[in-house]
């Protein structure tokens, strides 16, 4: 529950028991509850609905996972490219972007699930993989999957958290130097 | 004298107008600057040290703002989600240009005009561009020669405080420099490599940059953020506002008037004289005159035109100072968008420290020493070699722990690219007018813009690509990729032209000073002037026009001739 604790949902709810179509078990009740907050426009998501969501933030989180640093998720990635689908993108980059992600989960029936997140982890790293030597095409999964990768390798690495815990970033110099040793820490 | 009464105007405060300012009025001039924009506060405005994820777009640009009030401002790099507020709206300040023959008009209307977001490339001219008009017959020959302006570029260099390598090039002189940064490992091999293979023909140098390596009068040197066209807090890159306003202003005798859009140029026909300038200000549309001895118009070199095509009178119906005919015409840019990128192969083992705002210059090559088949004049290549690091994730392939790791700890391979800015003949069908249909937000009749490369800028372009491509190969580069963009004029943002300087008044506007034959005591010192464009980053050459200039115009007055 990124967007509210569980208390909150609970107090939120209160407020709206007398509608009769509030579930009444408290897991439904939270992911009700999260799904009326998005409605209500008082989270980030102003454009992915929930799947579309899920599935972005699975694919970014699969590009730059949670390892000892922090992940796509964790530096918010999937929030940042539902801003720029949303405010950025033109009206036809949006859709052609959104088609992009049904045609993921058509893809991904095609392995076993009409959904990439209920993939098991094996199936989903296979067509992960196609969608990348897929980032050419035009439209479609490639496409959606593309700006998927390019959004979250920007959204990562220009976040706060990554500039200053990760990459440690300066921004001031006492001269310039263009020969010092360097090994790759990879 | 009355408060609207001085003894020179300027007209704009950009890189020309800040020169005049600080000239005349350390010669003495009580002057007057009048900017159309709004002043700029370097501790709110500038934005240099701003991070990406302190911007709404992590710096991908306001896109759907820009597109609607930047339709042409947003084609220019700089005009980012830091620095649009740099560049003019476009719905205030349209201009129009036939549908075949597109024209990217790149303007910055504030206290430092483009001087905020300029390149900072400075390289002075030697006498291979000087003659050139007059040795393949284009346009006028220049009224003035290497000679003439050399200690005007060293009086301004002294005081821009401008970093450099000496090259002892004859076509390419060296100027008054401060210790160059270094180049880089990579770089400095592919100096190496193509000294050895072209035999000093094609060079690597340091880019010649205003931007300081050592402290001077009073700026500090850079710190090496890398984001210059945002604004400098220590002032270690020159601008008007940074560098020449502040000396005008400590003289006294400078008065600095923002949102002030000048009109036109009000003309005595008795006296043939100026008497001043015509003014709307900016925030109320109220007009009022400023009257002066002395009219410096450095607006830029299509809004100063514009400026003078708006001042017709009975004696001048084409523009004030146009008896030649050639008020408007002879419009260049430079031409760029050719050139290559590559994989060099060589200092995998080594980084670099600081963010350079530029790196390498490979100076002009073609029509130095030997005629090239295709084309006349010549072209020089912008550059750098820098390793990507995470920037080179979208195009890499892979997810997941790995490629995350590798974009983290590894920096990539050193790419260099090679962009090629090269010289626009002077042509009288490229040029501007009034356009009849079009006024801006004050009512001031509109620019229509006609201007369009010819074969010789396009065989040029071609050429970059091919001669880049072949420095590559001679690196023994690999991944060599070309590019030739489809800019249209006016994208390279150093126009130039529309009131050319020259020997004759029936095909001139300017004399050897910047002086209006018609009209002697106004004077045209921004792009304007010129009456061809070499191929090398223009602005340092306004200055030095402009302070000799202005020295001029203080000798006239002194004997009481203006």
């Amino acid at each position: 529950m990124p967007a509210m604790r569980r208390r909150e949902v609970v107090q939120f709810l209160g407020a709206a028991l007398a509608l009769s179509f509030v579930p009444r078990d408290v897991d439904a009740a939270i992911k009700f509850g999260e799904e009326l907050h998005l409605q209500l426009g008082d989270v980030p998501f102003r454009t992915l609905n929930r799947d579309q969501r899920l599935l972005v933030t699975a694919i970014a989180e699969m590009i730059i996972p949670e390892t000892d640093t922090l992940g796509a998720t964790s530096a918010k990635v999937p929030e940042f490219i539902d801003l720029i689908v949303t405010d950025w993108m033109s009206d036809d980059e949006r859709a052609a972007f959104l088609v992009g992600l049904s045609d993921i989960d058509a893809r991904s029936a095609t392995l076993g699930s009409p959904h990439f997140v209920d993939l098991p982890p094996e199936k989903k790293v296979e067509l992960l993989s196609a969608l990348d030597r897929a980032r050419a095409e035009k439209a479609g999964a490639g496409h959606a999957f593309a700006r998927i990768k390019g959004l979250t390798v920007y959204g990562y690495f220009t976040s706060k958290r990554v500039e200053q815990e990760i990459l440690k970033v300066r921004m001031f110099f006492n001269g310039y130097q263009g020969n010092v040793p360097f090994t790759p820490a990879v | 004298m009355s408060p609207t009464t001085y003894d020179a105007i300027v007209v704009g405060s950009g890189i020309s107008g800040g020169w005049a300012a600080k000239e005349l009025t350390e010669h003495g001039l009580r002057t007057i600057v009048l900017e159309a924009g709004r002043p700029i506060d370097p501790s709110v405005d500038y934005v240099e040290h701003v991070r990406p994820y302190e911007l709404r777009y992590r710096g991908m640009r306001d896109r759907k703002r820009t597109e609607r009030y930047q339709p042409i401002q947003r084609h220019t790099g700089a005009c980012d989600e830091w620095s649009s507020k740099f560049f003019v709206n476009d719905l205030d300040n349209p201009y129009s240009f036939p549908e075949n023959k597109p024209f990217y008009w790149i303007r910055g209307r504030q206290v430092g005009g483009r001087s905020i977001m300029w390149g900072r490339c400075v390289y002075r001219w030697s006498d291979l561009d000087f003659e050139a008009n007059a040795r393949e017959g284009f346009g006028v020959d220049w009224p003035l020669r290497y000679k003439d302006l050399a200690p005007w570029w060293s009086h301004v260099e002294r005081f821009v405080g401008i970093q450099g390598r000496r090259e002892n090039l004859p076509h390419l002189p060296d100027g008054e420099f401060q210790t160059p940064w270094p180049l880089n490992a990579a770089e400095q091999k592919a100096r190496e490599v193509l000294l050895t293979k072209f035999g000093g023909e094609r060079l690597i140098t340091n880019a010649r940059l205003a931007v300081l390596t050592e402290d001077h009068d009073g700026r500090q040197k850079c710190h090496l953020c890398g984001h210059c066209s945002r604004g400098c807090i220590t002032l270690s890159y020159f601008s008007s506002i940074n560098s020449t306003l502040p000396a005008a202003r400590k003289t006294g005798r400078l008065t600095l008037r923002p949102f002030s859009v000048v009109h036109s140029v009000i003309y005595d026909p008795v006296k043939r004289r100026a008497t001043g300038v015509r003014v709307i200000d900016a925030n109320t549309r109220q007009m009022f005159d400023v009257n002066a001895k002395v009219v410096f118009l450095c607006a830029s070199a299509m809004e100063s035109t514009r400026i003078l095509l708006n001042s017709s009178t009975s004696e001048f119906p084409d523009g004030l100072g146009n008896s030649s005919g050639e008020l408007g015409h002879n419009l260049m840019d430079h031409i760029m968008g050719g050139g290559a990128t590559a994989t060099l192969p060589w200092a995998k083992d080594r980084r670099d420290l600081g963010n350079r705002p530029d790196a390498l210059y490979v100076p002009r090559f073609r029509n130095v020493k030997s005629k090239h088949p295709g084309f006349l004049r010549g072209y020089g290549f912008e550059g750098r070699a820098d390793r990507a690091g995470w920037n080179r994730g979208a195009q890499m392939p892979g997810f997941g722990a790995a490629f995350k790791k590798s974009l983290i700890g590894d920096l990539g391979p050193w790419r260099m690219t090679l962009d090629g800015f090269g010289e626009m003949l002077p042509r009288h069908e490229n040029y501007i007018e009034l356009d009849p249909h079009l006024v801006d937000a004050w009512g001031i009749p509109a620019l229509r813009v006609n201007c369009a490369y010819s074969d010789n800028e396009k065989a040029m372009q071609d050429d970059m690509v091919v001669s880049a491509t072949e420095m590559f190969e001679a690196m023994g580069a690999t991944d060599i990729r070309t590019f030739k963009d489809d800019n249209p004029p006016g994208l390279v943002i150093h126009e130039t032209g529309t009131a050319r300087m020259g020997r004759d008044p029936k095909t001139s506007v300017l004399n050897a000073h910047n002086q209006m034959w018609d009209v002697p005591n106004v004077f045209v010192t921004d792009g304007a002037c010129m009456p061809s464009t070499a191929n090398q980053n223009p602005s340092i050459t306004y200055m030095a026009l402009t302070a000799r200039a202005v020295d001029y115009a203080h000798q006239l007055l002194n004997r009481r001739e203006l």
